[in-house]
């Protein structure tokens, strides 16, 4: 395949990508002034990546290893606490645990570390919490998965769903309140302070994932989800792997949960029910089941579609209709029918099974239909002529330089020829072809 | 009662079961008493198969996984627009004065719903069992459950054993409602997730596809949450028939009364 | 008599299910280089059989020994012990089990009848993933791309290529498994169990479906990796054609038991083996 030139390019040329992204969010972050509508934006893509992470590490259970578990929500719960419990500043505590005398961690990681080490330590500070939240998770998920992952589909989907229910109750439970302040929420623990710390986290646990996922074991999780019996046969051990993969996804649904603590500033453990891990499920569907892409892809379409381009459905208006049966809850209930639908009539997801790639990208730009041709010469005519011009240059700069062979080999291959869809929103949206 | 035919968590029965009580709600403000239980009785059903037809249906040959997300679908459809209906508020229920009376036996006095859940239950049960043993319908429900294919080469209409099926389970679960609501009256888009997990639990308890398993099931967890709550341990009382549930399924996974199921290779 | 090590040994090997005997008392020996059939008809016990061999069911009574040593072996206990219909109840004492992974790493490699290939990987994954059980890396290790992962990983993908060419899938290593037509996914069953790099493989009809042209080729292509990768073969296989073809011994089975044994001559001659299959004189 691809000549290594040509390796190294994509390679840079992402990282490019991803750079950029993050210094845009970066300063959008600092300039955007609170009350802005633009700072929607920044909200839909601080939580967004959070439940892109949150998302990965489900998918890489329900899509990769095929373990239909329903405890994510459960899991991230465990990790917000265990941020937010070591990192509630000293001063505070009195105040925080005010109905059990101020608890009984009298003191913060982040502020022993900045006492030491000014500014680093403060960062450390951060993120050794939330490196324990994930240990702590993973080291739960791995009691857990002792048992549950001896069963089947849906006993293994109702087991977890219970256990993150029976976590639910624990930390609600009144005599552990020194510690997880009873019923009572947590609070004036730290939290960032740009929304490039969740994006960048976010960015890193999941490049992990997908070198997992790329890995040998990866390949042995995969072997579990499409054949068990087929699995053991080559040797794979199944519970051995099982465990595995259900370990590393709790690890890092702990570390979206201390993400998610910092995004909300107060955490109690009222809000992660059932149907938060429902949510989460939804957009691993609607990303498609087995592509790590397609979650991400999914995590900010969802949160941008409930916090932001649907809002004005509650509002009464929306796109210039209004109308009387656009009072608050609508919103949830026009979003509850478009996934409804995808999920009937469009199951595979946005992605399939498929994951991004350079190569797919160019050929589908260089397909892509007339619509969405035609839409940026309407709307911004100059710079998309400009942004036009340059990938198509690269595109034919990467079309001479891969060989008609490798044509042929990918298309023997069957390799994501994408046809795009245009969704709901202007957003774009790809499918394979076929099946 | 519909998982042990479908062998799928019907992860949407419990908010028929919310629906049915918000109907009810709604419906007494116009309708005398007994008219709305009918109608309530028929809604449910009606929406019950149609949940069936639109969400299952075309997914029945689909694997499990994607017809657990789409039961999850529905069931979040069902909340969403309940909490749009109720705009999240807690409603209450109408007290239906026949089931409120007192009625003393002996010196004991109690409640008239407390003292016709276990009669009804009873009798329903009764009547559920033999429509399985003894009808036509049932004998063909048996063996859906078992195989699909095979019972449909043997001239069996599986879609309407299932629409039956779910006819069946969503009347009951409406019935269930309005005795549930009568005595705990507050109801809101959420109340119907937890009845319906729970009554999952107890059909595993009982195991899958065992009626009587599932009323026993059933019965072990209400008397052990009551325990519990009397214990002090409220908190606790919905993660125990979990704590209940993942113990049954570590020990026993076949339940109490189930019958064993073995993979072919 | 067989000069040669006996590999595989199964003695007395029973499996009941519930009050069905699905394989009752069966006494098989696999010697090294052998291509050993097991034939019957439908029903007869042969992928039970298999099953047990591979850890997939607990045998109810008897041993089986891989290179030598007993592996596995069962007596009935609990519920069983009454309910006990086979022989040789009390001849064994000890509770042996063996997960199907274990048997593999011992170097039993078996196919599937209906054909279980990893459907969403192409066919050099599906190879690869036979030989993960060979892999040294932790899963840090693999995740983080050390040098040792690198390294192995590498082998690991010129070793399934090599193995590609010699059953001529190289061509296609890149499709997916499914996509390939019947009898070449047939291959790469087979390909895929060679990569767990056994002494002893299992075949369960590996003819099945196929036309008589096919079968040649099937036979030839098994005698051909008898010899390159120093195998011996035990087979499940209805095709009389190709069992007569390549097999040395043969076992035949009936409703669980044994009826015959015996090279590919006498079980031709056998007038058990004859009634079974072509019904009683009556």
């Amino acid at each position: 395949m691809g000549t290594k030139l040509n390796n190294k390019h994509k390679a840079v040329l992402s990282v490019i990508c991803i750079a950029l992204f993050l210094v845009l969010v970066y300063l959008g972050d600092i300039m955007i002034r609170p009350g802005s509508s633009m700072k929607m934006l920044i909200t839909v893509i601080e939580k967004g990546s959070i439940f892109a992470l949150v998302a990965a590490s489900m998918n890489l259970l329900n899509g990769f290893t095929g373990l239909f578990s329903l405890g994510q929500a459960g899991f991230m719960l465990i990790g917000a606490y265990t941020y937010a419990i070591f990192t509630i500043p000293a001063a505070s505590h009195d105040k925080v645990y005010q109905y059990f005398n101020g608890g009984v961690i009298k003191w913060s990681i982040v502020e022993i570390l900045e006492g030491r080490l000014g500014i680093v330590g403060h960062y450390l500070g951060m993120f050794l919490p939330m490196l324990l939240a994930g240990i702590v998770v993973a080291f739960v998920g791995f009691l857990i998965g002792i048992p549950v992952l001896r069963l089947k589909s849906d006993y293994l989907a109702i087991a977890t769903l219970g256990f993150a229910e029976i976590i639910r109750a624990f930390f609600q439970w009144n005599t552990l309140g020194p510690i997880t302040n009873g019923s009572n929420v947590l609070r004036k623990y730290t939290t960032y302070n740009n929304a490039i710390f969740p994006v960048f986290i976010a960015g890193i646990c999941i490049a992990i994932i997908l070198l997992l996922i790329n890995s040998t074991y990866g390949r042995a999780f995969r072997a579990i989800r499409d054949d068990e019996i087929a699995a053991e046969a080559m040797g794979v051990n199944l519970f051995k792997h099982k465990e595995m993969s259900f370990v590393i996804s709790s690890f890092f649904a702990g570390i979206s949960g201390a993400l998610l603590a910092m995004f909300q500033t107060t955490i109690s453990a009222t809000p992660f029910t059932t149907v938060m891990t429902y949510e989460i499920l939804l957009i691993v569907v609607i990303g498609g089941i087995g592509s790590i892409t397609g979650s991400i892809i999914g995590a900010f379409l969802f949160t941008a579609a409930s916090e932001w381009w649907l809002r004005g459905l509650d509002a009464g208006r929306w796109l210039g209709i209004s109308s009387d049966l656009m009072r608050p809850g609508f919103r949830k209930v026009v979003f509850a029918i478009l996934i409804m639908l995808i999920v009937l009539f469009y199951s595979r997801g946005i992605m399939g099974d498929k994951e991004f790639s350079w190569d797919g990208f160019f050929a589908w730009w260089k397909n892509r239909p007339a619509a969405i041709k035609a839409w940026p010469a309407k709307r911004r005519a100059a710079r998309a002529a400009k942004k036009e011009a340059f990938a198509l240059k690269a595109a034919a700069r990467s079309r001479a330089k891969q060989s008609k062979q490798e044509n042929e080999a990918r298309k023997a291959s069957g390799e994501a020829l994408f046809t795009p869809l245009p969704v709901a929103d202007h957003v774009i949206v790809f499918d394979k072809e076929g099946k | 009662m519909v998982y042990g035919i479908l062998r799928l968590i019907n992860f949407a029965h419990g908010d028929v079961f919310m629906w049915s009580g918000l109907i009810m709600v709604y419906l007494v403000t116009v309708l005398p008493m007994w008219l709305s239980a009918i109608i309530v009785v028929i809604f449910a059903v009606v929406l019950g198969t149609t949940i069936e037809k639109v969400a299952y249906r075309p997914l029945r040959s689909a694997p499990r996984m994607s017809i657990m997300i789409s039961a999850i679908g529905v069931s979040y459809l069902l909340q969403n627009f309940a909490l749009y209906i109720t705009g999240g508020l807690t409603k209450t229920y109408p007290s239906i004065s026949w089931l409120q009376k007192t009625v003393t036996i002996g010196t004991a006095t109690t409640k008239m719903v407390t003292l016709i859940t276990p009669v009804l239950t009873i009798v329903l049960v009764v009547l559920l069992v033999m429509l399985i043993k003894y009808t036509k319908i049932g004998m063909a429900m048996r063996a859906v459950s078992r195989d699909f294919e095979t019972s449909s080469l043997m001239g069996i209409d599986i879609n309407r054993v299932i629409t039956v099926t779910f006819i069946i389970g969503c009347g009951l679960a409406s019935i269930g409602s309005i005795l549930y609501f009568s005595n705990y009256t507050g109801i809101n888009p959420m109340s119907g997730a937890m009845p319906g997990l729970k009554a999952f639990v107890a059909a595993v308890f009982g195991g899958i596809g065992s009626i009587p398993g599932a009323v026993v099931g059933a019965f072990v967890i209400g008397i052990c949450e009551n325990l519990i709550k009397g214990a002090g341990w409220t908190t606790f009382s919905d993660a125990f028939t979990f704590v209940l549930l993942i113990i049954i399924l570590m020990v026993k996974p076949t339940g109490l009364f189930g019958e064993k199921n073995l993979d072919k290779v | 008599m067989d000069e040669r090590k006996v590999v595989l040994k199964l003695s007395d090997l029973t499996m009941q299910f519930g009050g069905v005997v699905a394989v009752d008392n069966l006494n098989l020996d696999v010697h090294k280089n052998e291509i050993v059939g097991l034939i019957g008809p439908n029903g007869a016990g042969k992928t039970t059989a298999f099953n047990c061999i591979t850890g997939v069911y607990e045998p109810t009574n008897g041993s089986i020994e891989i290179n030598g040593q007993v592996v596995i072996e069962n007596y009935p206990k609990g519920k069983m012990k009454d309910a006990y219909k086979g022989r040789n109840q009390g001849k064994y004492t000890k509770a042996l089990t063996m997960l199907p992974d274990q048997v593999t790493r011992l170097g039993v490699a078996r196919t599937f009848q209906n054909i279980r290939l990893f459907k969403g990987m192409t066919v050099l994954e599906n190879v690869m993933v036979a030989m993960h059980m060979n892999q040294t890396a932790s899963v840090f290790g693999a995740t983080f791309r050390s040098r040792k992962a690198r390294e192995e990983e590498k082998a690991m993908r010129e070793k399934a290529e090599e193995l590609l060419r010699k059953v001529d899938l190289y061509d296609n290593r890149d499709d997916l498994s499914t996509s390939l037509p019947y009898g070449k996914q047939r291959h790469l069953e087979i390909a895929r169990a060679l990569a767990t790099q056994p002494s002893i493989l299992l075949l369960d009809e590996p003819a099945a479906g196929m036309n008589p042209q096919e079968s040649d080729d099937l036979m030839r292509f098994v005698g051909r990796i008898r010899d390159e990768f120093d195998l011996s073969i035990l087979m499940i296989e209805h095709h009389m054609q190709v069992v007569m073809g390549i097999c040395e011994h043969i076992y035949v089975l009936n409703y669980g038991g044994q009826i015959a044994d015996g090279t590919p001559e006498e079980i031709q001659a056998n007038p058990a083996v004859i009634e079974a299959y072509l019904g009683g004189d009556e």
